[in-house]
């Protein structure tokens, strides 16, 4: 278990948390006034203030707070004494601490460091080339929501800082490691690289509506949406027919071949948006999965808060949240699969006496940086 | 425990970090392959399983079968076993063996099936670690389901956060679902790999591709679990700044995000517009009003840019110090200076037309990681690695191509 400083921005935040969840001692330090990522709405129970936002909940979960004004020089000798017993540092040197001097200074430390991450969220996805990507055909290009393109760029400095933790691991040394955002959201959008490489061709948004197979796409039900891909073989066809019961697909035999339904397609999809409308999302599901059709929900988040197949393979862990009683919380990726629950977000500080006093900060100390606000 | 303080062993940081690591990749389609590409990438030796007997999945083109995709199978060592064939399943436990990782993403007991599952493989490999990457896991009441990508982005409510109120399902068009599974897999085996270190002995990890896609939805997922409410689908708008958006501008679905971060930004974008009337609207000189009038602002600024090329909203903004961003297309990222250097050119066999490949977007400063190289052609390390890994003689190898294993 290595002890690591958590100091990244919104687009290498969930990296600790990963590690949290993988069983690391992650200290996220924070100004005194908090996170700015504690201010990111929604908010649980809505209650706008430093504990209740949700991105902080979701991706400080399983850290430990300290609270320490790096901008001045008692807060950076704080800071120096934490580092010395840092394993790996993450994100944003305190301005007055150059990352290579203190390499050199302390070479066994492993520095994960971010470039190319200084413009909005929205122009980064504009410029990987993926937001021409997502969005229906002929409307407005859309930014993917819940800002998953910084959880996404997250993951990939997860990565970069665990691949240099093995190193660490084997041979005592450190390094810095240095994560390009912009490159990172530019990995996803290889297979239209790919495609203008070796054809010239450009790729369109093709939204949902017959995006994989001619009968293919999300379809609106009686209580939401779900979504299916009806295979290109001529036997699945005559058997979705028989369940969707529909005098207009069924007379037209040329329908059998997956090219003449793809010529068709319009036809095909617009009779089954009718038929669905009479459906309840979680039977129609089910009924195409029993048929050997690629089928599922179409959930917003409140429709995962109580999905049997989340709950049961423990994604889902009720905790007792303060304030709110029981309630379901999503365990993390990594921790479900390890079986490491990870413990609830800190309040701000919450752990800023306790790290003082392992560092050798006795109490008149500590209440000397607190009344200047260092901490 | 910390490692601080742990003197240095013979082995060289400068070697990659998964150099000496042995990955048996029995991976198809996008998540598995990006997932032991990387793996490779940081210096695994991934032996990747493959045959010429199946003829579905990315990589694998029926008309081409000799085509090779270098996103999927570049920097890995290539075997071609018939794994329906009882020789081949005994070759490939062989090489389970003496694996360190072990990938797969097929459906619910194709591995047991074929006694290639962990609990068949790991009493003779007490260090294995084993990875199942399906898309809802191998256990519980949907471990049947099958899944891919598109239908993944709807099931984990990306496609619903997504858009604007009132918008159907809102999709990417590439495979998003599955580099986000692939990475938590990655992940997930570098801390297998570290833990491994301590006491020998690996782990399986029933990891499933719908719970990595939701995870990186984890807000929205504790706030709505704790609300019982979905929050508004934003669409390109913030919730702390204004405007932000994508404005249409000259050309067929040609378009400029513009994110304006404060009122000094604000200030500076309506002189660039040309001033009135936004410059002069005293409801819009503070952020909060920006915020409340966001649908007027919007329809201004579509009146300014739609008259104009993407370029030049670009130019224009950003030389004010307004944050823009013309919405690019793949040749807007390879061919601009500022954009796509983490694609090399890549030659690969089959292919007429050098193609573009991805490298790592991080760099070490002192481990080596590898850039993309050629991908091998299929089966072209079948004998090389049965010899290198099992110790097979050359007569031993042809007996198994003569018994139709090695296809």
């Amino acid at each position: 278990m290595a002890r690591i400083l958590d100091l990244a921005p919104h687009a290498a935040i969930y990296a600790g948390r990963l590690l949290a969840e993988a069983g690391h001692d992650v200290i996220r330090v924070e100004p005194p006034a908090g996170d700015e990522i504690r201010r990111m709405p929604p908010y649980l129970g809505g209650r706008p203030d430093v504990e209740h936002g949700a991105y902080h909940q979701f991706f400080n979960a399983g850290k430990r707070s300290l609270t320490l004004d790096t901008s001045t020089s008692e807060g950076l000798d704080v800071f120096r004494r934490l580092a010395a017993t840092a394993d790996a540092i993450i994100g944003n040197f305190p301005s007055r601490l150059n990352p290579e001097v203190f390499h050199a200074d302390q070479p066994r430390t492993v520095i994960g460091l971010l470039c190319n991450d200084e413009s909005p969220e929205i122009c980064q996805y504009a410029r990987s080339g993926m937001l021409v990507l997502t969005g229906q055909p002929g409307e407005s290009p859309m930014l993917l929501g819940g800002h998953v393109i910084f959880a996404a760029t997250g993951l990939w400095v997860g990565v970069a800082v665990a691949s240099a933790l093995v190193v660490q691991e084997l041979t005592g040394a450190g390094q810095i490691v240095t994560i390009d955002v912009q490159q990172c959201l530019e990995v996803f959008n290889e297979q239209a690289i790919g495609a203008y490489a070796t054809t010239g061709r450009r790729t369109n948004r093709r939204g949902h509506r017959g995006a994989i197979t001619a009968v293919s796409g999300a379809f609106q039900s009686a209580d939401g949406w779900w979504m299916l891909s009806v295979p290109t073989t001529a036997d699945r066809w005559f058997r979705f027919l028989d369940w969707v019961q529909d005098p207009v697909l069924a007379a037209d035999p040329s329908f059998a071949e997956e090219e003449h339904r793809e010529a068709a397609k319009d036809l095909i999809l617009d009779r089954l948006d009718r038929w669905s409308l009479s459906l309840r999302t979680i039977e129609a599901v089910d009924e195409a999965q029993r048929q050997g059709i690629t089928s599922t929900p179409v959930s917003t988040p409140v429709d995962l808060a109580d999905d049997p197949q989340l709950i049961h393979r423990g994604f889902l862990r009720e905790v007792d949240l303060p304030g709110f009683g029981d309630v379901r919380v999503p365990a993390g990726a990594i921790a479900s699969v390890l079986g490491r629950p990870i413990s609830l977000a800190p309040s701000l500080g919450q752990h800023t006496t306790e790290l003082l006093a392992e560092l050798g900060y006795d109490e008149a100390e500590r209440t000397a940086l607190s009344e200047r606000a260092i901490i | 425990m910390s490692v601080v303080g742990l003197p240095a062993t013979e082995r060289s940081a400068v070697a990659p970090p998964l150099a000496g690591v042995r990955v048996l990749d029995f991976t198809h389609i996008v998540a598995g392959p990006f997932c032991t590409r990387i793996l490779a990438d940081l210096g695994a030796e991934v032996l990747h399983i493959e045959t010429r007997s199946r003829t579905e999945g990315v990589g694998v083109h029926a008309d081409q079968p000799e085509r090779r995709d270098p996103r999927v199978h570049r920097n890995k060592k290539s075997i071609t076993i018939n794994l329906k064939h009882e020789a081949g399943q005994a070759a490939a436990a062989r090489l389970a063996s003496v694996a360190d990782i072990i990938v797969e993403n097929f459906s619910t007991g194709v591995m047991r099936r074929l006694q290639l599952d962990y609990e068949s493989l790991q009493p003779s490999n007490l260090g294995l670690i084993y990875v199942s990457m399906s898309g809802f896991g191998h256990t519980g009441p949907r471990r049947d389901w099958t899944s891919m990508n598109m239908n993944l982005q709807g099931y984990s409510g990306l496609m619903l956060v997504t858009g604007s109120e009132g918008d159907p399902p809102i999709s990417v068009s590439n495979s998003w679902n599955d580099f986000i599974g692939g990475l938590h897999a990655a992940f997930a085996i570098l801390q297998a790999l570290m833990e491994r270190k301590g006491d020998g002995h690996g782990r399986y990890l029933d990891l499933a591709q719908a719970e990595c896609s939701i995870a990186t939805l984890g807000p929205l997922v504790l706030s709505s679990a704790v609300n019982r409410q979905d929050s508004a689908r934003l669409g390109n708008r913030s919730t702390s700044i204004a405007p932000q958006g994508c404005y249409p501008c000259a050309g067929d679905d040609e378009w400029c995000v513009i994110s304006v971060q404060n009122d000094a930004q604000w200030s500076a974008l309506t002189l660039a517009t040309g001033g009135s009337p936004l410059a002069t609207d005293p409801r819009f000189t503070s952020v909060v009003g920006r915020l409340r009038f966001q649908d007027e602002i919007d329809e201004q600024l579509r009146a300014w840019t739609q008259n104009l090329s993407k370029k030049d909203v670009q130019t224009r903004l950003t030389a004010v110090g307004v944050p823009a961003e013309r919405v690019r297309r793949a040749d807007e990222v390879v061919n601009s200076d500022d954009a796509g250097r983490v694609f090399s050119l890549l030659l690969t066999p089959g292919s007429s037309k050098p193609d573009l490949a991805a490298g790592l977007p991080f760099s070490l400063g002192i481990s080596e990681t590898r850039p993309p190289e050629p991908p091998a052609a299929i089966g072209q390390h079948t004998r090389k690695a049965l010899a290198e890994w099992i110790g097979l003689t050359d007569a031993e190898i042809d007996e198994l191509e003569a018994r139709g294993a090695l296809v």
